[in-house]
């Protein structure tokens, strides 16, 4: 079969209106296509119980997460302090709680940024093409060969102000390259798809194919990039305040870590304000990885099918695989 | 036409193959004589494929076969072990698919692809293969030197009949052709066709050819079945189908090819479109779609619309499942 | 008065490596024009250019050299946004894959109404309407509830009726029909022939129908051109050409379909590789002399209409 029809996921994502019953409940259909997924079922449960433990988080934190008690410093895990406390008092598993906020809301919002910047850039110019599609070639090279962490810190280093909204610019700043080059390819094998041509053909301009024929058509790939994205922000954030070059003053993951470290608590046998802060950052970063690889399975059946195909042919032939 | 058909290679009987709910063959029957060509013909997604692999017993799940059997030389296939169908496959039955000529590895010579197969059938040394890989091609027409060729370096007619010299390769009783030329030029495909005709004249092996292209199927087989929506609609030696169509499917086909010759008239086609499996329509298959289903004739409405036709014969030979014939 | 003038446009690709790099002439000096009211067959197999002229036509590739004349002016000259428009507005293209022609995620609404608005064919407030009556024309009934479906909701024959309605949304002049029912079941083609031979009649509309099935050339067209390796090899009245060809290509073609035995000498790669002087046919091709393969043979009017690229069955005076 000739047919390469939408994966059903593009389909859903393009065209949100339908819903799918999953039990009682009506889920829209993209939702309840990853839900049929194993990985990305599993994936999508430690997500959505990191971001809800972000939202509830202030109901849940016992202080505030910078409070500190001189009473009650470097106490073990107990079950007034849960994650036990830091060398100031403060309350590790109200850092934690509280941190994942700031974490989660910094990924995200950096893989968002990365991705529009990349998704309008890549796919445009795969579309247009010649030199439009030199220069973004030229740009995102460019920015690849930069080594990213580097010029992270450097940039950072030389940052005056390192609030949230200058991480995010500058990690997205390093990281629309990846996604630009990924969405580019794609685009580039849809754009000589007879349905683009026939856009063309009666007269659409521009703009209309690239946002509205082709795009529509990527969703699970923008989606799939935007996941990618989302939790290299996650380990890069983390990593930045690890080495003390956030905003120290905040509550996150990577800054508890950093305390940590620079108050150099595990050599003394002080695990927990090291382990439970980078605990939570590894559930997540692999609730994403699991997602993604979920949206993978979901939309790319030809590859799956490919592969039937493949072992179809050697079962024929008799070779040893049969 | 070959001579007496006496021994029956291979028999189907009432071959039920589900994929998932969906019922792709709906009880059917079919036997294949010893050096016949008999035709599948039929509109994708009626089923012809799904034989085809039922045959080969190359079904992969979600496709399963529920019900019914199919005999080769007498002995039931399904329920065999993965190891006796091996030997069976290929030495027994072989087939060639639409995009066979993408099965070839793209970066395994010709030769090496020959001497793979070969060996894992029968004790050969590489050597012996090779010289009968060139043996081989000389047979479909091809220079023996391309055993050293790459896939990519042959036309998609010249990988199509390599693709026939290793379904020769150990010498089968029957060969399987699934839309053997649908991909290619009509010259590449008439010369491949004789090319297998001379080679059955020859080798004396028995061919089912699936095509959606009846035109051909008259000019090929011996005898021709139509599918329908899973079923066996109509089967007759290809002449009478030719001469006397019954079924008003196998009509519409018919009328379906515009003539090369003669005088240019408006033909009418078969109005609709192929129902559907996973709700067929209820009675027969093809009412919706059919010119004689008409409201006025109650009884027969009635009939077509509820009821079943079942695969009757009407002379030697001729069967059809139509209510039409039996009133 | 023809619709639509084409004259001698090539079209070349380059093909290869860097160090190995050739041309394909994919088109070489085709000339014809399309008629209103009647149907240019355009028969090859495939990798003969075919696919191509009818792509040039529709501006989806800019030729290498020669013209398209359409309304006075040369198409292919023509670079202005508004005139590209205008243009695209009166020759519509229908591809041979309707799996592949319509925006998976799209309505058929959306395919149909998009032509109607860019190139304002009716007032915004009867968009609708003529969604409707342009379904209706086509044979997809009841074209509301047909216009909420998604591609993937319909068959292949309805699929193609989507892009016909879509083609003729704009009031084409002209129609350039891509192999438009080698992907069908053969039980719907004659559908769509027969609404193109409709279309036809009732819209004067001029159409090219590109095709490798002759027996469906002759159902519908009124004249043919014969493609081999990027040229027009013949040209004439689709009935005199297949009821007696001149060039030996047209002959092998209508054998292999005829069911006869057939004996053909072909060598692998395509004569339209960089080609050399003389004839592309000559490899295959049974009644060459030694003219053939070094002069190329020029299309020549050897019986009124009816014009053959051939040294032998068309020789020049």
């Amino acid at each position: 079969m000739a047919q390469l029809d939408p994966t059903a996921l593009d389909l859903q994502l393009a065209v949100p209106k339908r819903g799918i019953r999953v039990g009682r409940i009506r889920v829209p259909g993209w939702l309840a296509l990853l839900l049929r997924n194993r990985k990305s079922r599993a994936g999508l449960f430690i997500v959505a119980f990191m971001v809800f433990i972000a939202i509830i988080s202030p109901l849940i934190s016992v202080a505030h997460p910078n409070d500190f008690n001189l009473l009650a410093t470097r106490q073990a895990p107990s079950w007034h302090h849960l994650f036990g406390t830091t060398d100031q008092g403060s309350d590790v598993f109200s850092q934690v709680v509280v941190g994942a906020r700031r974490s989660l809301l910094l990924g995200a919002l950096a893989g968002a940024l990365a991705t529009l910047v990349a998704a309008v850039l890549g796919i445009t110019a795969a579309y247009v093409g010649g030199i439009v599609d030199e220069i973004v070639n030229l740009l995102t090279n460019v920015f690849l060969t930069i080594p990213a962490i580097p010029l992270l810190v450097v940039v950072s280093g030389y940052l005056r102000t390192r609030g949230m909204w200058t991480m995010i610019a500058v990690i997205a700043l390093v990281l629309w390259a990846f996604e630009a080059r990924i969405l580019r390819a794609q685009a580039l094998t849809l754009k000589n798809r007879d349905f683009i041509l026939a856009a063309k053909a009666s007269g659409e301009p521009t703009w209309r194919i690239v946002f509205g024929e082709l795009m529509p058509n990527m969703i699970s790939r923008i989606a799939a990039a935007f996941v990618l994205v989302f939790y290299i922000s996650l380990l890069v954030d983390s990593g930045l305040e690890f080495l003390g070059l956030g905003d120290m003053s905040a509550t996150s993951w990577g800054v508890t870590i950093y305390w940590a470290q620079v108050n150099s608590t595990v050599l003394q046998g002080e695990w927990w304000p090291f382990m439970f802060p980078s605990l939570a950052l590894g559930l997540t970063v692999l609730g994403l990885v699991l997602v993604l690889a979920g949206i993978d399975e979901v939309s790319n059946p030809q590859l799956r099918a490919d592969r039937k195909r493949g072992r179809l042919a050697a079962l024929l032939l008799g070779r040893a695989a049969a | 036409m070959s001579a007496v058909a006496t021994k029956t290679l291979l028999e189907v009987k009432g071959l039920e193959v589900e994929y998932g709910r969906v019922r792709a063959v709906d009880g059917i029957n079919l036997s294949i004589a010893a050096g016949e060509i008999l035709g599948l013909a039929g509109e994708s997604g009626c089923g012809k494929s799904t034989v085809a692999n039922a045959i080969m017993q190359i079904l992969r799940p979600p496709a399963r076969i529920v019900g019914g059997s199919i005999l080769f030389e007498g002995e039931d296939l399904v329920g065999k072990s993965t190891e006796q169908l091996r030997k069976y496959r290929w030495r027994n039955v072989s087939m060639v698919f639409q995009s066979a000529m993408n099965a070839l590895n793209p970066v395994m010579r010709v030769g090496d692809q020959f001497v793979d197969m070969m060996q894992a059938h029968e004790h050969v040394s590489k050597r012996r293969a090779i010289v009968r890989a060139g043996e081989l091609l000389e047979l479909v027409g091809m220079d023996k030197g391309r055993v050293r060729a790459y896939p990519h370096e042959l036309s998609g007619g010249m990988r199509q009949r390599v693709i026939i010299a290793m379904a020769l390769a150990l010498s089968p009783e029957l060969i399987i052709l699934d839309e053997p030329t649908t991909a290619l030029d009509v010259v590449v495909q008439r010369e491949i066709l004789q090319q297998v005709e001379a080679l059955k004249r020859d080798f004396d092996f028995a061919v089912v050819f699936i095509t959606h292209d009846l035109s051909l199927l008259l000019e090929f087989a011996d005898r021709i079945a139509i599918m329908y929506a899973g079923e066996i609609v109509e089967s007759a030696p290809a002449a009478q189908l030719a001469e006397s169509p019954l079924h008003p499917y196998t009509q519409g086909l018919l009328r379906s090819f515009p003539p090369l010759t003669g005088p240019r008239v408006r033909l009418t086609g078969i109005p609709g479109a192929p129902p559907d499996l996973r709700e067929p329509p209820s009675g027969c298959r093809f009412h919706p779609r059919c010119p004689y289903c008409l409201p006025e004739n109650a009884a027969l409405y009635l009939r077509q619309t509820s009821e079943r036709p079942r695969l009757r014969m009407i002379e030697p030979e001729h069967n059809v499942a139509c209510h039409l014939v039996d009133a | 008065m023809s619709a639509l003038e084409v004259r001698d446009l090539s079209k070349n690709f380059a093909i290869g490596g860097a160090l190995r790099r050739q041309q394909l002439h994919a088109v070489e000096d085709v000339s014809f024009s399309l008629q209103p009211g009647r149907i240019t067959a355009l028969v090859g197999e495939s990798g003969s250019g075919k696919s191509t002229v009818a792509r040039l036509l529709a501006r989806l590739y800019d030729p290498s050299s020669g013209s398209v004349l359409y309304d006075g002016g040369d198409i292919a000259r023509v670079r202005s946004r508004k005139e590209v428009l205008r243009y695209r507005s009166q020759v519509q293209l229908i591809f041979q894959d309707p799996f592949g022609s319509l925006n998976p995620v799209k309505t058929v609404r959306h395919h149909i109404e998009r032509p109607l608005r860019i190139h304002r064919i009716v007032p915004s407030s009867e968009v609708e309407e003529r969604v409707h009556e342009l379904l209706t024309t086509v044979g997809l009934v009841p074209p509301d509830e047909v216009a909420r479906k998604y591609p993937h909701e319909l068959s292949g024959g309805q699929r193609q009726r989507v892009a016909i309605a879509r083609a003729l949304a704009v009031e084409p002049k002209v129609v350039l029909a891509d192999e438009p029912t080698s992907m069908l079941d053969v039980s719907i083609r004659i559908g769509i022939l027969n609404l193109m031979l409709k279309l036809k009649e009732e819209r004067e509309i001029a159409f090219l129908y590109v095709t490798h099935d002759l027996a469906s050339a002759r159902y519908i067209a009124d004249d043919i051109l014969v493609m081999y390796a990027g040229q027009i090899v013949e040209r004439g009245p689709v009935e005199q050409v297949l009821a007696e060809p001149l060039h030996p290509y047209t002959r092998l073609l209508l054998a292999a379909v005829h069911g006869e035995r057939i004996e053909d000498r072909r060598t692998g790669a395509s004569a339209a590789v960089d080609p050399v002087e003389g004839c592309r046919f000559v490899s295959r091709c049974p009644l060459a002399v030694s003219v053939c393969s070094v002069m190329t043979p020029q299309l020549v009017e050897a019986r009124p209409g009816q014009a053959a690229r051939c040294h032998v069955t068309a020789p020049a005076n």
